[in-house]
């Protein structure tokens, strides 16, 4: 699912100084695998998620996914990768204000081909994060957690392989958290790739394999059968 | 990006932002109707004045003959038959116009009932004999031809006399106001070889006769009564004056294309053009249109203004949502779709201030109007309405107010395109 080589990520910090974020980094993730990337504050693990999900494209080296190589993609084929093979959840939801869930979760359809059953499918989505009651609310009512499943059923709309979550219960108290990651191992095992970049534990345990980004490189930390998650094979 | 939702996101956008998107759309309202009412009150009394004070058309050209002429002194430069045809074949003329004016002095002397009023009055008039071409279309009773020995001779009135008539002579003087229908078929009596001012003008002795008017004709002498070519030419040949040269000739173009080239060939016959209307004309137009350019200057100004108003709502807009944009671009949106909502929202921004500058300018044109027609005083030439607002000013209106928003929301919408999700999608 994910191929990269030799990824390396430099910018210019505050004061003009040049950073390397990424180092020669390589790392391959197999379909329907569940990763958690684990590293403080800083370590470039959110960067990581970004060139992997197709939202940077400024780096050297070498990054595929789902059979997609993304340098040197155009602008309108880079959006159309986002539209259909990754959904992107974030820390802060990111939930456009003024729209209801429905519509938050139909953000995806406005940018992608027409679809009959837009709405059908965004229902049912919702349905199936269990939000299907409260769909017409604006996000203002309601909880981080069900923001959470809401920003997490706009993120399957496009129907990805591949989920690629920024610290996705960071923002969330221990229970709401729980439950979210609950549903990250419900979607790993119905077949859907997910990669998680965080800092929490309980995130990490949830996870098949734990990749430490350490100095730019990522480092195998641990790896379980698929066969204990119950992920699919 | 579809349409339907570039349509769906900028509704939602708009609805948002109200209170921005009013203000906006009102800068470019203001801009876009003061804007058309101006132009719309420039085109109106343009137009009057064309049409009404100094009707002119573009394929006349008034030839004379040359005050001072060396070649009057050889026989050139004057209007006789031969010169008339001469200018009849010049390349370009369509027709010749013969006018001749009545060379001895004349006077009329009313005394009876005037449009259910008593009228006497006692006055000098000048005539001038035309071709009934000249006129044709203008005669609403019998023909515009010399009649002979006898009769009634055929007469038309200058419609901007008439207008006078109204707006000046007759309030002051209690008469009745007369249409150009009204007058036809009335009559009054012209004494020929006669004058008031000076008895020394006159030739021989004088003949009255009477003539009834026909018709009211821009074309007729402003100052005077216009009879048929052929009446002048009898009364002054009875009267042993000049019966054979011409005091001007109205010549039409094939096209107003063709009226320099004409313009050189007249002059070059040692002739001169009588286009001091037109002069007046143009200088008047050439007033107006200056007092409208200088207004519409400012309305664009202010335009402008708009447009700068709106970069700087749609830069701040653009800078607070910025997350928003990064989020559309997560799920798939390019930077020519995120560029396409900006303009889109600034579009219909807009079009709803050009719509509704517009639409606020012709009620204002109608208001203005109404005041005028109320409380203004009856002058002459005074026109129903001040405005004229052809298609293209009114659509113009609206397309200025889109062009408007669309250079505002330029450098915006460019902004908003280049946002990078990874850095505001960051934490």
């Amino acid at each position: 699912m994910i191929h990269a080589r030799d990824v390396t990520k430099e910018y210019l910090d505050g004061d003009g100084t040049r950073v390397r974020v990424l180092d020669s980094m390589s790392l391959d993730v197999e379909a329907g695998d569940f990763v958690a990337v684990v590293g403080p504050s800083g370590s470039g693990k959110s960067t990581l998620l970004h060139l992997l999900g197709g939202l940077d494209v400024d780096y050297r080296g070498e990054v595929k996914v789902g059979g997609v190589t993304l340098g040197g993609l155009k602008d309108k084929d880079l959006a159309r990768f986002r539209n259909t093979h990754v959904g992107f959840v974030f820390q802060s939801f990111h939930l456009i204000p003024n729209l209801s869930a429905l519509e938050n979760v139909l953000l995806p359809s406005y940018f992608g081909p027409r679809t009959a059953d837009a709405v059908k499918r965004a229902e049912a989505l919702l349905e199936r994060v269990g939000l299907g009651a409260k769909k017409d609310r604006a996000p203002v009512r309601l909880s981080g957690g069900e923001r959470q499943r809401v920003a997490i059923a706009r993120a399957l709309y496009g129907g990805p392989r591949l989920l690629l979550c920024d610290e996705p219960t960071g923002n969330l108290d221990a229970n709401t958290g729980d439950g979210v990651i609950q549903l990250f191992r419900e979607l790993h095992r119905e077949g859907l790739t997910v990669l998680a970049v965080t800092h929490e534990e309980r995130m990490s345990v949830a996870a098949r394999r734990v990749l430490r980004l350490k100095e730019g490189k990522l480092v195998e930390e641990r790896a379980t059968e698929r066969s204990v998650l119950g992920g699919a094979p | 990006m579809r349409l339907d939702a570039l349509s769906r996101l900028v509704r939602l956008s708009l609805a948002r932002e109200r209170r921005g998107a009013f203000f906006s759309a009102f800068g470019v309202a203001m801009g876009v109707g003061t804007l058309v009412f101006f132009i719309g009150l420039g085109l109106g009394v343009g137009q009057v004045i064309r049409e009404k004070i100094f009707p002119n058309d573009a394929r006349m050209v008034d030839v004379v003959p040359a005050a001072v002429s060396l070649g009057s002194l050889l026989g050139g430069g004057k209007l006789d038959a031969e010169a008339v045809e001469r200018l009849r074949s010049l390349p370009g003329v369509e027709a010749a116009h013969r006018k001749m004016n009545v060379r001895v002095p004349a006077v009329t002397r009313y005394d009876g009932a005037f449009f259910g009023t008593k009228l006497r009055m006692g006055m000098e008039v000048l005539a001038m004999g035309v071709e009934p071409s000249l006129v044709k279309g203008d005669t609403q009773m019998g023909e515009f031809k010399d009649p002979g020995e006898g009769q009634p001779i055929p007469v038309l009135v200058s419609t901007r006399l008439l207008e006078l008539y109204n707006k000046t002579f007759a309030p002051a003087r209690k008469l009745p106001q007369l249409s150009a229908n009204m007058i036809v078929g009335f009559g009054f009596p012209v004494e020929f070889n006669r004058s008031y001012v000076s008895a020394n003008s006159a030739t021989g002795p004088s003949r009255s006769v009477q003539t009834q008017v026909v018709g009211a004709s821009d074309r007729a002498m402003f100052a005077g009564i216009t009879i048929p070519l052929e009446t002048a030419m009898r009364i002054n040949r009875e009267a042993g004056v000049d019966a054979d040269t011409f005091t001007g000739v109205t010549l039409v173009a094939t096209d107003p294309s063709k009226v320099p080239a004409l313009v050189d060939a007249v002059k070059a016959m040692g002739l001169e053009i009588d286009d001091q209307e037109r002069r007046m004309a143009e200088n008047t137009g050439a007033a107006v249109a200056l007092t409208t350019s200088a207004l519409a200057l400012l309305s664009i100004l202010i335009c402008i203004l708009a447009a700068v108003n709106i970069a700087h709502a749609l830069s701040a807009s653009v800078r607070a949502r910025a997350k928003e944009i990064g989020v559309m671009q997560a799920v798939g949106a390019s930077r020519s779709d995120i560029r396409a909502i900006v303009l889109a929202e600034s579009a219909v921004v807009g079009l709803a201030g050009g719509a509704i500058g517009t639409g606020v300018a012709l009620l204002a044109s109608l208001g203005v109007n109404r005041f005028a027609a109320g409380y203004l005083p009856n002058f002459p030439f005074k026109p129903d309405s001040f405005f004229s607002f052809p298609w293209p000013v009114v659509l113009g209106g609206v397309v200025l107010g889109l062009l408007a928003a669309l250079a505002g929301a330029y450098f915006p919408s460019r902004r908003a395109a280049a946002t990078d999700p990874a850095r505001t999608l960051a934490g």
